[in-house]
Formats: C-alpha cells, structure tokens, sequence
C-alpha cells in the first residue's frame, strides 16, 4: 500500500464522515485546519482509494487535490530579518509554499547579508540540516552569489534549492559543485508578488522544490523506512497525552523521514522511545530520538530498513 | 510629467541594474519622496562593492499652514475650526495653547477644534505655520537609500545640503577616491557637486 499526500477541501457539515473514511481506509491525517466553515484536511491516504474519497466527497463538494509537498519541512533561508528581504520575497515564497500543504520555516542568517561579511553559524547549519530540504533566497549580483555561496553552503547536506536575481544558466555556470535545483530571476525586490508573471515565478519554486524532493523520495523508497513518520505522529498522539497540551499550531510536525516532537527533550525523550509500536518493537529501536536545536524540541529521525531489518 | 527628470541606474551587470532601479522607484514611491527628487543617479559595482546615489532636489514650499487642512469658521464671539487630517494636529493644539491659553482652547470631538474669546481674526490662525515636513526630509532620503542600497553595506558617507546629495555605502572601507567618483556621477547628469 503507498500512501500518496493529498489534501481535501470542503465545508464543515459532515466533515467527520471523511476523517473517519480516511482512517478506516489506513491513511492517515498530518494536519487539520477548521477555517470559518470551510475544513483543510492534509493527509495521506492510499494511491487506490483516492477516488473513493473523491466519491463520498462529492455530495459533501469537497474537493481532493494532489500536494505533493504535504508531509515536507521545508526551510526558506532568507539572508537577514531586516526589511530589505520581509515581508518581500522571503514571506511571499513561504506563505506560497504553506498553501500546497508544506510546513515552511524561515530561517534567517544572523550574518547573511553583503558579500565578503557574509557567514552561517553552526546553530544555522544545524537547524537548516534538521529540513529535508533548504531554499536560498539570494541577492540580485552574480558577484556576490558567486563570491559568498561556498560560505553559505558549508555543512549543508540536505538538497538545495537556490533561487536568485541573475538567470537560471548564470546561476548553474557560477555555483560550483552544483546543487539540486536553480529558480532564476527571482532575487531581491521590495513589493508584493501580485501580477501574473510573478506568481508563476512562484509556481516555478514550488515546481523545482517538488522536483527536488521527488528525487528524495525516491531514494528513500530504495532503502524504506522502518515505519511511516505519519504513522508515528498517530502513535505518540495514542500515548503521549502531553502534546495534546501544546499550542503550537503543529505539535507534531511530519517530515520525510522523520518528526519533530514540540516537547521538551530532558522531560519526554524517554517516554518517547518506550513507545511501542507493534509486537514488543518500541519507537527507540527503530528510531533515533535526538535533541532538536530548535528551542528544546525532539527530533526523531527514523532509521531505514537496512539498518534495522524491520518494516512496521 | 514625469517625476523625475533624470533617473539612471548605473551597474556593471545588467540584470543588476534592472533591479535595482525597480527596487528604487518602489521605495521612493512608498515613502512619497518622488515629488521631491528632481535628478537621481545611482551607482552600484558589487565587484568593489560600492553603492553610490547622487542627486538634486527639488525646490518646494512645503511648510504647512492651518488653513491647509482646517476651515476656520467664525461665529458669535468663538472660532469653530474643523480639521480634515488629523496628520498635524498635535503640534497645532501646542501652538494654540502656547499662543491663546489652554482656558479658550476646547476640542470637543477628533474633528473639531474651537476657540472662545481671541484677539486673533480668521485670516491670522489660517496663516498659523504648524509644521514642515522638509525638517525630516533629510532624515526620510538616508532611511530611504539605507534600505535601497544591498544590505551589509554598514559603512556610510552621506552629505545632504539643500539642493544636493550624496550617499555612499559599502561593507568595505570606502575607497579613498570617493569624492571623484561622486563628482563624475554628477557630471553624468550635468551637475556639479
């Protein structure tokens, strides 16, 4: 059975009947927002039943759409905090990338900005390492792209999506080794992306992120994971009662091959990995549950089949 | 009309260039400070890096009167002024009880302003100067090129005076030929600094 991401749109009435047909069916629900009288399921169900749920969503007018980015964590790496990059691009692209169903975070660079004074700290690495996959919003000068990207790249393993001023063929000829996807033409600017070419430059980003983690997920289904990350999200929240307490709008947040747990680490790692998961095998045994450098969070990043031997 | 009558965005890479003269037309416009620049050259090579912008000013009256946004109206002994923006209020309330005393200054609502007993005729309180905007021009133009010029660019030399002037910011030292370049800027717009 593989689950695909979609996610489901409809009004409030009777949205149970979906919640309940979507676990009857062996999918599961990573977020649930309740906007006014309309309801956002994301979710993901089985490739074979989606028509199913399109059926029964039909007199209801819910509406199934495929987002592939659901299930993602994205980081949006933005140079600074200073109004030379916010709200225009860097809020503009996460928002973007929000709606088709990924959680997006900012990370902005202490020491971003300008060319030779540019740098990434370690605590920047390692929160951007914790995504699965990093989108660099750059400046306009290919001088200056050229001249700061080994700084800014260094220590980054998850792939790479790097969006900037000059032409998508500039920046493939100037970033060496190449990462995984180039956006052109899309760099510093300070106004809101309204007019139609600019919102299909941000298509163009969603399009290459997909693209990007596609490719992820395809490695990842070549070596599976010991158990789906949805999977888990449903499990901790049977029986850690503690994350029904947080208020974060995702306590829970799934990415691909792993969560992020919005508990402290010192308090409920423990408990996290006693969790039993099926036939005595507990969540530590498949999993690796580490500290977050994100505030006091928990990671736990879940170890694929060829180091475990099992898949639940 | 155009706004400006020379506007040029000078930077060794084209594309660059393009941005940034999209980026300085949307700041200006957004801080309302088209209507006073009469000629804007800028330069940027991030090979230096160096960011220059050299301008004029335009000449313009800008002090505000009462009679700009108030109507005076007399009527039996006391003088009802209403106010169509409020932008300038405050400092007029202060120079009215500064002039008149606090005892014949009343403001009933947001909108209305009325003073019993003064010595003073209508025509008199519309000429009553309560602001100038152009105080804080200089203060608004540097805001405004600090949040054009690309960001890191910390260290600044900016001289203002009442007609011309010049910024320049880099992450670097600037180099110590800054007045020539700023003089040859001017000479592209048929300026002298």
């Amino acid at each position: 059975m593989t689950l695909v991401p979609i996610t489901y749109k409809g009004g409030i009435y009777q949205h149970d009947i979906i919640i309940d047909l979507i676990e009857d069916l062996g999918g599961y629900i990573v977020q649930k927002h309740v906007i006014a009288a309309e309801v956002v399921l994301q979710c993901f169900v089985p490739r074979e039943d989606i028509d199913l749920i399109r059926q029964i969503a039909k007199p209801l007018f819910g509406e199934v759409i495929d987002s592939p980015l659901v299930g993602t964590e994205i980081a949006i790496v933005s140079m600074s905090l200073e109004i030379h990059h916010l709200p225009h691009p860097s809020c503009d692209i996460a928002e973007y990338v929000r709606r088709i169903g990924a959680k997006s975070n900012m990370v902005s660079l202490a020491r971003g900005p300008g060319k030779r004074i540019a740098g990434l700290n370690d605590e920047e690495r390692d929160v951007i390492n914790e995504h699965d996959i990093a989108v660099y919003l750059l400046g306009n000068f290919e001088t200056c792209i050229e001249y700061k990207w080994p700084t800014l790249r260094r220590g980054i393993d998850v792939p790479i999506v790097l969006c900037g001023g000059p032409d998508k063929e500039t920046l493939k000829r100037i970033i060496d080794p190449p990462v995984d996807g180039y956006v052109g033409n899309v760099g510093r600017f300070m106004h809101r992306t309204k007019e139609s070419d600019e919102l299909e430059k941000l298509d163009e980003i969603i399009a290459e992120i997909t693209r990007v983690l596609e490719k992820k997920r395809e490695s990842i289904a070549k070596d599976p994971l010991s158990v789906s990350p949805a999977r888990l999200m449903d499990l901790i929240k049977e029986q850690v009662p503690a994350i029904h307490e947080v208020t974060s709008p995702t306590p829970l947040t799934v990415q691909m091959a792993g969560l992020r747990v919005k508990l402290p680490y010192d308090t409920f790692a423990v408990d996290l990995r006693k969790i039993e998961i099926e036939d005595g095998i507990t969540l530590g045994d498949i999993c690796e549950v580490v500290p977050s450098r994100m505030r006091d969070y928990i990671l736990v990043k879940i170890l694929p089949f060829s180091e475990t031997n099992t898949v639940i | 009309m155009l706004a400006i009558e020379y506007f040029e965005v000078e930077c060794p890479e084209p594309l660059g260039a393009a941005y940034y003269k999209q980026i300085t037309n949307v700041v200006l416009l957004d801080h309302n400070l088209l209507r006073v620049i009469h000629k804007l050259h800028v330069f940027i090579d991030p090979k230096v890096p160096i960011f220059v912008a050299v301008g004029k000013l335009k000449k313009i009256s800008t002090r505000v009167r009462v009679g700009d946004f108030a109507n005076v109206n007399p009527l039996e002994g006391k003088i009802t002024l209403v106010i169509s923006d409020e932008t300038y209020l405050a400092p007029m309330l202060k120079i009215f009880w500064q002039r008149f005393g606090k005892d014949h200054v009343e403001q009933p609502d947001r909108f209305t302003v009325i003073l019993y007993d003064v010595k003073a005729d209508p025509q008199e309180i519309e000429e009553i100067v309560v602001g100038d905007p152009s105080e804080s021009l200089y203060k608004d133009l540097i805001y405004a090129f600090r949040l054009i010029a690309p960001e890191g660019f910390r260290l600044r030399s900016e001289i203002f005076s009442n007609e011309k002037f010049s910024f320049v910011a880099s992450e670097n030292p600037l180099p110590e030929n800054i007045d020539k370049i700023i003089k040859d800027k001017f000479a592209l717009m048929g300026e002298v600094p």
